[in-house]
Order: C-alpha cells, then structure tokens, then sequence
C-alpha cells in the first residue's frame, strides 16, 4: 500500500463522473484506491499482478499534477514509457520569480510547451509549481535537459535547438537501441510506440 | 528435492540517478547468488542509471539466478535515500519488469530506501 498526496482540484478528476476515471485506473492498473477527500490522501494497494500495479501511484501522480486521466494511463501502454516530475519551486526565488519561470516555461500562447511536447514526443503538463513528463526515457530526458535550461535562464532558441538536436538523435539512432533488451523475449513492443507517440503529437499539433 | 521445488531468493535493486545495483541473495541475505550493476553492459557513464541498461542486467541476472536453481524472487527496491533523492531511480521498474519477463516468479515487492527519522540536516536543495 502506497500513499500518493494529490490537491484537492485534482480529486474530482481523479474519481470521475460517477467514479468512473478511478474504475478505469483500477481495472487497468489492477489496484484498489482508497481515496480521502478530505486530506486528498490517495492510498493504492495492488490486488492483482504486482508488476503492472507499480504504475500504479504513478498515474495517481500525474492526474494530481495536472494530466488528463487518458494521458495518465498511457503509462500503462509500455512498460518504458515513465512519468517525471521537475519541481519549478525549486528553482524560484519568489512568487513574482516563479510566474516569470512558469510563464517561460510555457511561452507565448503555450508555444514553448507546445514545442517541447512536439520535438520530444512526450506529454508535458505544467500545474502549480510542478512540470510533469510523460514519454519514454529518452523523450522524457529530453524535456528535462530543456526545463533545465530554461529555469537556467538560457534564451528559448538555445532550448528549443536543444530540443531538436535530440529530436534527430532519438529518429536517426534510437530505433535500433530501443529494440535491443526486448528483443529476446518481446517480438517489438518498442518501434510501436515510437510511431505512436509521433502521431500523438503531431495530431496534437494539427488541432493547436 | 522438496525443498528444492521452491526455493526463493532476494533481489536486492538499488536504484540511483547515477546507476542501478542488482544483487540477488538467498533469503538470508548472506548468500551472494548473482550481482550486476550499470557499468557491466554499458559503454557510457550517463547510461549506467537507463532504464535500458537494468533491463539487460536484469536479463543477464535472471540467466544465472535460473541455473542456481531458484525458482522467484522477493524484490527490495531502495533510492538513495536518507538526505538524498527518496524514490528509486528509472533503472527500478524495469528490472522488475524485466525479471518477470524472463521467467521469474515476482513475490514480494518492498521499498527499503532509508528514511532519516530526522538525521542530520539536508544540504542545501541545488537541483530540481
């Protein structure tokens, strides 16, 4: 049993219309969620296969910090595919700071945010003082290096140059690295998942 | 020989943002059955804490586990801990995942990270 500490906002995202969304986390991730909407406490306890139940907080995670339910349980889909959490507050001096911070983060009419999720193939969602990713290792890593730089205070052409220099990286040599370790055992679970997530945002971008 | 249908191990994962450790043991802990860490099947220190890496060491480590004869595995997954980062690094969940994967009866899933019940005072935070 872990416990996951979510904001009060996120709580009725996380439940759903009629406990729907949590039903949903619960058959697919195979846990059981004890949910105290008073502290907003979120208690998961694996009932089934323990493996897929490590996910489990995860998703908890990332509904509190700001994801949609449906891009929550992508995690679900792959068993790289991981959720990482850049905790803005960290690097702000002061409330007027961390607005400045966010507000580079995101860019003008969410362009930087846009543009991250774009190059890097992962979701990214920023809520309160927190920049969550959702993505392969790689892609995640990738939003992190820019964040990084941003909060750093480098100019947006530096991190967005960034951003597409490992954009090629991962096109050009990541194929054949991604395929090694589950080779063996799993026919192609990766390459899928490499196409899927460039359809996710270039899809993405056609409706923005 | 029915002490030898079941006999479990421990897989000891200690996962950082800097490399990943597997060490399986007899349940004990004093028997050291198989050991692996980043560094043995990657090239590049910043990938020795990829979740890539701890799958390939998770692959090499479930070969040998097999030939000693066990037939699953407790798992303790640890962070750094104490001052440090609190939760295990991205080598974590695909070790277990990929011991599953290879054949290897999963038991007991346990996070060890030691949590300082107020140590000594936290360096100053400089990451994010």
């Amino acid at each position: 049993m872990q416990h996951v500490r979510i904001p009060q906002d996120r709580l009725g995202v996380l439940i759903g219309e009629g406990g729907e969304t949590m039903r949903e986390i619960e058959r697919e991730a195979e846990v059981r969620l004890d949910i105290d909407s008073e502290t907003g406490s979120v208690g998961v306890e694996s009932v089934g296969d323990p493996i897929t139940a490590l996910k489990g907080p995860d998703i908890v995670r990332a509904i509190g910090r700001g994801f949609s339910p449906d891009a929550a349980l992508t995690l679900l889909e792959d068993d790289m595919t991981m959720f990482d959490l850049i905790d803005i507050d960290a690097a702000t001096r002061n409330d007027k700071d961390m607005r400045r911070k966010k507000g580079r983060l995101i860019g003008e009419d969410g362009r930087t945010r846009e543009l991250m999720e774009e190059l890097s193939g992962a979701s990214v969602v920023i809520y309160g003082s927190t920049l969550g990713a959702i993505g392969g290792p790689q892609e995640v890593e990738a939003v992190r290096g820019a964040t990084e730089m941003l909060l750093e205070g480098a100019p947006h052409g530096a991190a967005y140059s960034f951003l597409e220099r490992k954009h090629n990286e991962m096109k050009s040599q990541g194929m054949e690295y991604h395929r090694f370790p589950g080779s063996r055992s799993q026919p192609e679970p990766e390459p899928e998942i490499e196409v899927e997530s460039e359809s996710r945002s270039r899809s993405r971008s056609g409706s923005g | 020989m029915s002490q030898e249908a079941d006999r479990w191990g421990i897989a000891h994962v200690y996962a950082s943002f800097n490399n990943t450790l597997i060490t399986v043991t007899d349940q004990t802990g004093a028997e050291t059955i198989a050991k692996s860490s980043g560094g043995s099947v990657v090239n590049q220190n910043r990938d020795e804490a990829s979740p890539y890496a701890a799958m390939q060491m998770a692959e090499g480590v479930a070969e040998q586990v097999q030939a000693a004869g066990l037939s699953g595995l407790h798992v303790r997954v640890r962070g750094p801990g104490g001052n440090e980062q609190q939760n295990p690094g991205p080598g974590a969940q695909a070790t277990i995942r990929a011991l599953a994967r290879a054949g290897i009866e999963i038991g007991r899933i346990e996070d060890v990270t030691p949590i300082p019940h107020d140590g000594t005072r936290a360096p100053k935070s400089a990451g994010f």
